[in-house]
């Protein structure tokens, strides 16, 4: 069975005149790197807060259809139950940091759960150091970056050790080089750690090639799914307004002229350099 | 915003900060009831010589004098509302012991100041939830005193984000009378007031996420222990109040006018 399984999702926020998703169905698979992509405002948030039941129990409203992640229903269990197993990170990272010192805030989920403080001590070392953050642990959130405070944020979520880390994008306050770095600490997690990965970005250029499972949302509903290199080498994903990475582009260009490169379609600059390095080498 | 720099809470470490917040604040009463229990001079001013030592232990000079001056109104309303009253009380008399009892009541109310400002600058916000968590104060509380230390500084930036907004737009802040200053905020408190509970629903959704309420008792990643310095600070405690108590009642106080 998937460890994330959507059935006919359709939910709309109270007070709302149409739904935020509609009629969605995934499967996800354990140790994937998924991200989900598409135009803001089509339903990516709203579906993020399905994952942990922040949908339907923090946000009332109407749902229908069904969800099961990690063979729990979760129209029938509490958040909080949730937080074992799903990890969310959000947008903004000054929000989701309410501890006055950065240790502080990466105990803050066991603590909920009443873990030994020296089994505590033990998770929350683990997690700091697989974000890189142990050196400022004693740090207070406001006096760090903003790519650091993101790599708390992760780190807090991280300690629960859950199966699933879903992050709602989480680099749209970031400058290029700390969005990398985070890009680079969710891989290992998913690499290394076999944590399933959600993410949702629209910095394509920096995460497509990192991705086993792409979905493409547009208007509440999933408008593609499946391989990266498929999707986004699809016209219907460009005229859906997706950032499609550079290196795609330029190879679809270049075919158009006439220009055959060999392999698969390149998600990022290092493969299409391979490939146009071998297709000179050959002439 | 500088009024807001006082505000901001920074990591600090001395023999003093290191002091279990529950005993400094056994030790801030005990020196609040003393102060009560004499309206006279000489032993006024014991009280406001022992918290000195515990001042520059601690490296926070500056802070406690600036802390001084902001209560330096209200001890001269004080110390004017005692002589004028004595001066009408006495059929416009005014004595030197008169004076000296004004003086007297002046310095009660500043080793009052004193010692709750001591407290306060030594004692780490982080360290101050800790200790009301463990003195049993619901989670709830000692959490929301927490929060609301660490988003004073992000409320502060937001603050002024909204001010230059607002400026850049042709709004005039310092311009009018004092009636008028004040109408002039509103354009940024609104703002202010609404971002303000967005983000704590933001917020809620990050503490709903990471587990909040899945145990009725929950742990804590440090607790709070009693150290040699601490039990030390309490007999201190004991002694000053024990003493204080046995002065006040037992011992005639001389006061200054009487020496001479």
């Amino acid at each position: 069975m998937a460890l994330i399984d959507i059935k006919n999702l359709t939910y709309t926020y109270p007070g709302a005149s149409k739904p935020s998703v509609y009629d969605v169905t995934i499967k996800i698979e354990k140790g994937e790197f998924v991200l989900i992509t598409g135009p803001s405002g089509c339903g990516k948030t709203t579906l993020c807060r399905c994952f942990n039941g922040l949908i339907p129990h923090f946000y009332q409203g109407e749902i229908k259809g069904e969800v099961t992640v990690a063979g729990i229903n979760t129209f029938e269990r509490h958040t909080y139950e949730m937080a074992k197993h799903v990890g969310l990170v959000f947008q903004n990272p000054e929000n989701q940091l309410f501890a006055l010192s950065v240790e502080k805030d990466v105990a803050f989920g066991l603590e909920n759960n009443a873990v030994d403080r020296e089994e505590m001590r033990k998770k929350v070392d683990w997690a700091l150091n697989q974000t890189g953050i142990y050196e400022i642990r004693e740090r207070s959130p406001h006096e760090i970056s903003g790519g650091q405070q993101q790599r708390v944020a992760i780190a807090s979520v991280l300690a629960m050790e859950p199966e699933i880390i879903v992050l709602d994008e989480p680099t749209s306050f970031l400058d290029p080089l700390s969005a990398q770095k985070i890009f680079d600490v969710i891989y290992r997690l998913n690499k290394e750690q076999g944590i399933t990965v959600i993410l949702v970005e629209h910095r394509l250029d920096l995460t497509a090639k990192y991705t086993d499972h792409l979905i493409l949302m547009d208007q509440g509903t999933i408008r593609l799914e499946g391989d990266p290199r498929e999707i986004l080498n699809k016209e219907e994903t460009r005229l859906i307004g997706v950032g499609i990475p550079k290196a795609t582009l330029l190879y679809q260009l270049l075919k158009k002229e006439g220009f055959q490169l060999g392999g698969k379609i390149p998600l990022s600059s290092d493969e299409l350099a391979e490939q146009l390095l071998e297709a000179l080498e050959h002439r | 915003m500088s009024v807001f720099d006082g505000l901001k809470f920074r990591k600090v470490t001395s023999p003093v900060h290191n002091l279990d917040p529950r005993m400094k604040f056994i030790y801030v009463i005990v020196i609040f009831v003393s102060a009560i229990l004499f309206s006279s001079i000489i032993p006024l001013m014991v009280l406001f010589v022992m918290q000195l030592p515990f001042v520059f232990v601690a490296k926070v000079q500056k802070q406690w004098v600036r802390s001084l001056r902001g209560a330096a109104f209200l001890a001269l309303f004080i110390f004017i509302i005692n002589i004028v009253t004595s001066y009408f009380g006495n059929n416009f008399t005014l004595l030197a012991s008169n004076i000296e009892a004004a003086i007297a009541l002046t310095l009660r109310f500043v080793v009052l100041i004193e010692s709750f400002s001591v407290f306060f600058l030594t004692t780490s916000p982080d360290h101050l939830g800790l200790a009301l968590e463990q003195s049993r104060v619901p989670y709830e509380f000692a959490f929301a005193f927490t929060t609301a230390v660490r988003f004073v500084p992000v409320l502060a930036e937001e603050a002024q984000t909204i001010m230059d907004a607002q400026k850049a737009r042709g709004l005039e802040l310092e311009k009018g009378n004092l009636l008028k200053r004040i109408r002039n905020y509103i354009p940024v408190l609104i703002p202010l007031i609404v971002s303000a509970i967005r983000r704590s629903l933001e917020l809620a959704e990050a503490m709903e996420s990471r587990a909040w309420g899945a145990s009725k008792k929950r742990t804590n990643l440090f607790s709070l222990k009693l150290h040699k310095g601490d039990y030390a600070l309490l007999a201190l405690s004991i002694g000053v109040l024990v003493g204080a108590i046995y002065i006040s009642f037992f011992v005639s106080i001389p006061t200054i006018t009487s020496l001479f």
